[in-house]
């Protein structure tokens, strides 16, 4: 080899070992887990045990998590969600619960279950109870970066709903309305547990033959305290299926109950550019 | 014939008599034919398939504050949620973030740092999901996607977070602020 050449490949190597250290973020946390709320129609003194699982990916460093019980609810809008300590909510069903184990430490490909028991209290008011089973990854000291900076953690939260004795599942329609191009649904819980949402909004002419568009309202929750009313939307069809003009709107909307619940009026549909949706 | 021969035929003929007495209903009954299910030809298999998903964040983001005057953007980071499987069509998955604390941590014990609301992020273009843009929060989970319902992916690549300016800024070195991502399913 050339006695130039390999100066420059000299050279170059020590440029490359000289340049600024990059500022590629750290490795993230890839994992699965089982995500599904737990439904419970309970007595008092009932016990029921469920598992949750987490795996995390075989490329990922061994991962410390804590699992624990804590109060949830959302903004109007849903794009907000407060947690808080147990008992935060007189509706609260976290401190009835107990995790176990309640922190471990995750080895690549491994799965953690974290088995957790609910126990109704003997003596508990007729309604709906609610908390969130929270699982967070602890931080890891020798993970931490140097420079300006967010260092990230991952959180997991599962729903946990108990209907203690025979509840009034209950909720009022307040308002229907086209907000830019969405379609909302003002709706306010009237009973006393949580109930689930969703349902549909109907476009129809003034002929009242069959609705010109539909829009499906992707599922939600309105809960009976702190905040009991919310607001469900979906983006509008395209122009072209639902044109701007005047509509009778409808929306029919299901709370899990053996009938849906309803409201129309008669809106405008004119359309304009959108700030998002409501993200409930 | 021996008296012991005796009572042993007697015994015998007492238990031919009782075998008869059981054998005989039973031969009646034969005569009826009974369709029994075959349980050796097939076999019913079930699967039991919780709600999930797998999720891969960012470990973090670094922001190059070459002036404390500007804002200053991180370089895009990726959010991918794939495997999702839920119980209905209608339900979404949402993933948002939340401060551990109200501002940063400088490596200077007391000296000037940006507060966590100082943190935001802009509304990306995601597949399979509507993004939002947000401002970071110690208080509340602020929502960056949720998934269009039915979907079983979705994912960014274009997550970019901005770090507002601060001309209150005298230490240089490091400035940390722990940051939590929620993936919720706490719908009922």
């Amino acid at each position: 080899m050339p006695i130039s050449l390999s100066i420059r490949i000299l050279a170059g190597l020590l440029a490359m070992l000289a340049a600024p250290q990059s500022v590629a973020p750290p490795a993230g946390l890839t994992f699965n887990a089982t995500l599904g709320s737990i439904r419970l129609q309970a007595r008092p003194g009932d016990v029921y045990t469920r598992q949750f699982q987490l795996s995390i990916d075989a490329r990922q460093h061994r991962t410390h998590f804590k699992a624990h019980f804590e109060d949830w609810w959302r903004s109007e809008n849903g794009r907000e969600s407060f947690y808080a300590p147990p008992g935060t909510l007189h509706h609260s069903c976290a401190a009835w619960a107990t995790a176990n184990p309640v922190e471990s430490a995750v080895e690549p490909g491994d799965t953690m279950v974290v088995r957790f028991t609910i126990a109704v209290p003997r003596e508990v008011v007729t309604g709906g109870y609610w908390c969130a089973l929270t699982v967070d990854q602890v931080a890891d000291p020798e993970t931490a970066h140097a420079g300006v900076g967010v260092q990230f953690l991952a959180s997991i939260s599962t729903g946990i709903f108990v209907d203690v004795g025979a509840v009034t599942r209950a909720a009022d329609i307040t308002d229907v309305r086209v907000d830019a191009d969405r379609a909302v649904v003002s709706m306010r819980n009237v009973g006393d547990t949580p109930v689930p949402v969703d349902g549909r909004v109907e476009f129809l002419t003034r002929d009242g033959a069959a609705p010109a568009a539909t829009v499906t309202i992707p599922r939600g929750t309105l809960l009976p305290e702190r905040v009991t009313t919310g607001l469900f939307d979906a983006p509008l069809p395209a122009a072209d299926v639902l044109p701007d003009g005047r509509y009778l709107v409808r929306a029919v909307m299901d709370i899990g109950l053996d009938h849906y619940i309803g409201a129309e009026r008669e809106i405008a549909v004119t359309r304009e550019v959108s700030s998002g949706g409501l993200g409930r | 014939m021996a008296t012991g021969e005796v009572t042993m035929k007697r015994l015998l003929r007492r238990v031919v008599i009782g075998v008869g007495a059981i054998a005989l209903p039973a031969s009646a009954h034969a005569q009826i034919v009974v369709v029994l299910p075959s349980t050796s030809l097939s076999t019913t298999l079930t699967a039991t398939v919780s709600e999930q998903a797998r999720v891969a964040v960012p470990a973090g983001v670094l922001f190059s504050v070459g002036d404390i005057g500007a804002s200053t953007a991180a370089s895009a980071a990726s959010v991918t949620i794939d495997q999702i499987v839920l119980a209905t069509t209608t339900k979404q998955l949402r993933i948002s973030l939340q401060a551990g604390g109200a501002s940063f941590t400088p490596s200077i014990g007391g000296s000037p740092t940006w507060a966590a609301s100082d943190v935001s992020w802009n509304a990306a273009t995601w597949t399979q999901a509507t993004g939002s843009a947000g401002t970071l929060s110690a208080s509340s989970y602020n929502a960056i996607a949720t998934c269009t319902a039915g979907v079983s992916s979705c994912s960014t690549s274009q997550l970019i977070f901005t770090l507002a300016p601060n001309t209150a800024i005298t230490n240089a070195g490091n400035h940390t602020l722990s940051v939590t991502w929620k993936i919720e399913s706490i719908g009922s």
